[in-house]
């Protein structure tokens, strides 16, 4: 069985650095990490690797060469091949062109049985790069899936929770299915896999390793949509008002102040 | 400090860190509490293969040595030395296999301690023989195809968790020291029980008890060496692992010196805060130059030996000595540094102090240490 799992690296947004003469975030390779809904992806991967023998799991990732340090560290959990597209002409692509060069670069790299995703990028949020995908694929996808459990590689049950309902679905292969976060926890790594990385370089396409790919569908030209403006949000303004004691006056303050937020 | 590991050390460092970062520390304060063994971080240790990190390559282990084993014991002893001593000590009982184990011993045993599936533990003290080894009562009787156990042991770290059990006994009492030998007992031999679970002052996640042999019937080819060189076997277990200690010294010095680091920058008194009073600052740069001197002496020792030194006893003596002091001190220190909250248990330091003064007792109490170191020294000159 053949699994392929689209990871992006992401800004950490705990280490994020924003520029705001610019109005741009420093993307170094120590500010970046792998979006966590898509190491949710890669788990169910993996846990389907641990109960066949020949699952072989490939990820896929678009991005800047600085996202080579973080591919790494998929390897160091057990996955088979990292692929990383990279290619200046993918600069400011949005959800549309996203899921088009990847779909051709799915298509390239060969028939995968299964294709995850995480639910959404931290960064993006739109939710749309995984059903695209399958479109262009032209095989049947699930999305938000809450757990992945595999019959006998010809099919797969797809649970996904919503509120308080339970939703099972059952796809043939091949299919796509987009994984909600913390839907399940990313193992930790190995030592000898840990090791392993050390020496392993991503395999690195350029758009021109792709066949038949139609230039004018990426970058910030290709793209659908474009960003207008940023806005800042200051947190600056936001007062912090002291109540000591717990005088029956200051017990009204905070109540008071309670009332307003409600 | 550049410690000059290679890449695989630092691999190893980093994700004993991790491990004790994310799950140890979440569980130290309750696991010393209620006294609970850590069966779930040694789980994590074997899924990650640091149980293997000492076990050579063709037992299935990573192939490391002294050192390995010491970069996990360290990071484990940041957050809880208790859980780290538990680790620990089945390389304790690991390494007699390893050092004069048969090859069918090695093959039966080590690959299963290296994946984790085994816990080992290592039984020399008994209640009157503590810092005087060579006079432990446990005898072993040889009938038949099988050595027949009988006495008793007392303070054995993983005692009771453990699936196999490396047990020193008396084959001939004329012989004294010369007449000591080696076994190896699985948990489930007949005649063979854990007794009293001892109620610890520190390392409370860890496992102490008493183990006693009752007509323990120990199969002849579960001698460990040959009969009579038990005495030696110890020691040069001993001389390997006593670096342990020290590696569980330098930790748990390390812990409490980055939470009273931490604390003396939030903790504001007379209107600034404790950091930038000298006489703070001066405890917190004596814990520095501690604790870098007591890693360097431990990770210069673990170099030594795995590079097969022959003789490294005067070595591995003087870097647990130094560290387990050097955990004293700086543990002491940060309690201090926190006032009253470093004196309660809502804090971890507390526990920090507790689990550092067993780093000055056990393996041979630091008094036996400076008479090994001593009686070296003297003879060199
Ligand atoms: C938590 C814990 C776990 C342990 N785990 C194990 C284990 O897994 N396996 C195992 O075999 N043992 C284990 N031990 C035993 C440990 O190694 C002994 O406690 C230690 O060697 C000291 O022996 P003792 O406690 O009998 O002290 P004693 O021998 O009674 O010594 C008491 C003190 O007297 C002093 N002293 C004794 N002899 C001399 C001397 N010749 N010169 C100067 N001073 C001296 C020392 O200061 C010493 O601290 C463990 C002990 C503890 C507390």
């Amino acid at each position: 069985m053949k699994i392929l799992v689209c990871i992006k690296q992401v800004v950490d947004p705990e280490k994020v650095e924003y520029n705001p003469e610019t109005r741009t975030i420093k993307r170094n390779a120590q500010h970046l990490m792998n979006n966590p809904a898509d190491l949710s992806a890669l788990e169910f991967a993996l846990r389907i690797k641990d109960v066949y023998k020949d699952v072989h799991i490939t990820t896929l990732s678009m991005g800047p060469a600085e996202c080579e340090s973080k591919i790494k560290e998929l390897i160091e959990v057990g996955c088979d091949s990292c692929v990383l597209l990279s290619d200046k002409r993918l600069a400011g692509s949005d959800a549309y062109s996203t899921a088009y060069a990847l779909a051709k670069a799915i298509e390239k790299l060969g028939n995968f049985d299964l294709v995850l995703c995480g639910e959404s990028s931290l960064d993006g949020e739109t939710s749309i790069v995984p059903p695209q995908i399958a479109e262009y694929l032209n095989i049947p996808h699930i999305s938000f899936a809450t757990n992945i459990k595999v019959f006998d590689l010809q099919r797969i049950e797809i649970e996904r929770k919503f509120k308080n309902q339970l939703f099972r679905f059952e796809v043939k292969l091949p299919a796509l299915v987009s994984v909600k976060k913390d839907s399940a926890f990313l193992r930790l790594p190995k030592l000898s896999l840990m090791i392993k990385a050390l020496s392993y370089t991503p395999q690195v396409l350029s758009l021109d390793d792709l066949e038949n790919f139609d230039f004018s569908k990426v970058g910030a030209e290709g793209s659908k949509t474009s960003v207008d403006r940023f806005v800042e949000q200051s947190f600056e303004d936001v007062k912090c008002e002291i109540y000591e004691g717990l005088e029956a006056a200051q017990i009204e303050c905070i109540a008071d102040l309670v009332m307003r937020f409600l | 400090m550049e410690y000059f590991l290679s890449e695989e050390q630092k691999i190893i460092k980093k994700l004993a860190k991790r491990i004790s970062d994310e799950y140890v520390s979440k569980v130290a304060i309750k696991y010393d509490k209620e006294g609970i063994f850590p069966r779930d971080i040694l789980d994590l240790l074997a899924y990650t293969e640091l149980t293997g990190v000492y076990i050579p390559k063709e037992y299935g282990g990573f192939g490391g040595g002294v050192m390995e084993m010491c970069l996990v014991v360290e990071e484990l002893s940041r957050n809880c030395a208790g859980v780290a001593v538990s680790y620990a000590a089945t390389a304790l009982g690991a390494y007699p296999i390893i050092l004069y184990g048969k090859e069918e011993q090695k093959k039966k045993y080590l690959p299963k301690i290296a994946k984790g599936e085994l816990i080992a533990a290592f039984a020399l003290t008994e209640s009157d023989a503590g810092s005087d080894v060579s006079s432990i009562k446990t005898t072993a009787e040889k009938k038949g195809d099988y050595y027949i156990l009988n006495g008793s042991k007392h303070w054995i770290t993983n005692g009771g968790e453990a699936d196999v059990y490396v047990v020193f006994a008396v084959t001939d009492k004329s012989k004294g020291p010369r007449g000591i030998s080696a076994f190896i007992v699985e948990k489930g031999y007949e005649g063979f029980y854990c007794g009293k679970k001892e109620d610890k002052m520190g390392i409370r996640a860890s496992s102490t008890t008493e183990l006693i042999f009752e007509d323990c019937k120990v199969p002849k080819e579960n001698l460990l060496g040959r009969e009579g060189t038990g005495f030696i076997v110890a020691m040069k277990t001993f001389d390997r692992t006593r670096p342990g200690v020290a590696a569980m010294a330098v930790g748990i010095a390390q812990g409490a010196y980055e939470y009273a680091i931490r604390y003396a920058k939030e903790r504001v008194q007379f209107g600034q805060p404790l950091s930038s009073f000298q006489a703070i600052q001066h405890m917190l740069a004596d814990m520095y130059i501690n604790i870098e001197a007591a890693r360097a002496m431990l990770y210069s020792t673990c170099r030594m030996i795995d590079s097969g030194a022959k003789d490294f006893s005067k070595e591995s003596s003087a870097c647990k000595v130094f560290a387990s002091d050097v955990a004293m001190k700086v543990t002491t220190d940060a309690v201090q540094i926190m006032g009253g909250n470093g004196y309660v248990k809502d804090y971890p330091v507390e526990k920090m102090m507790r689990d550092a003064k067993v780093t000055q007792i056990f393996e041979g109490a630091n008094q036996i240490q400076r008479n090994i170191i001593a009686s070296e020294i003297i003879k060199e000159y």
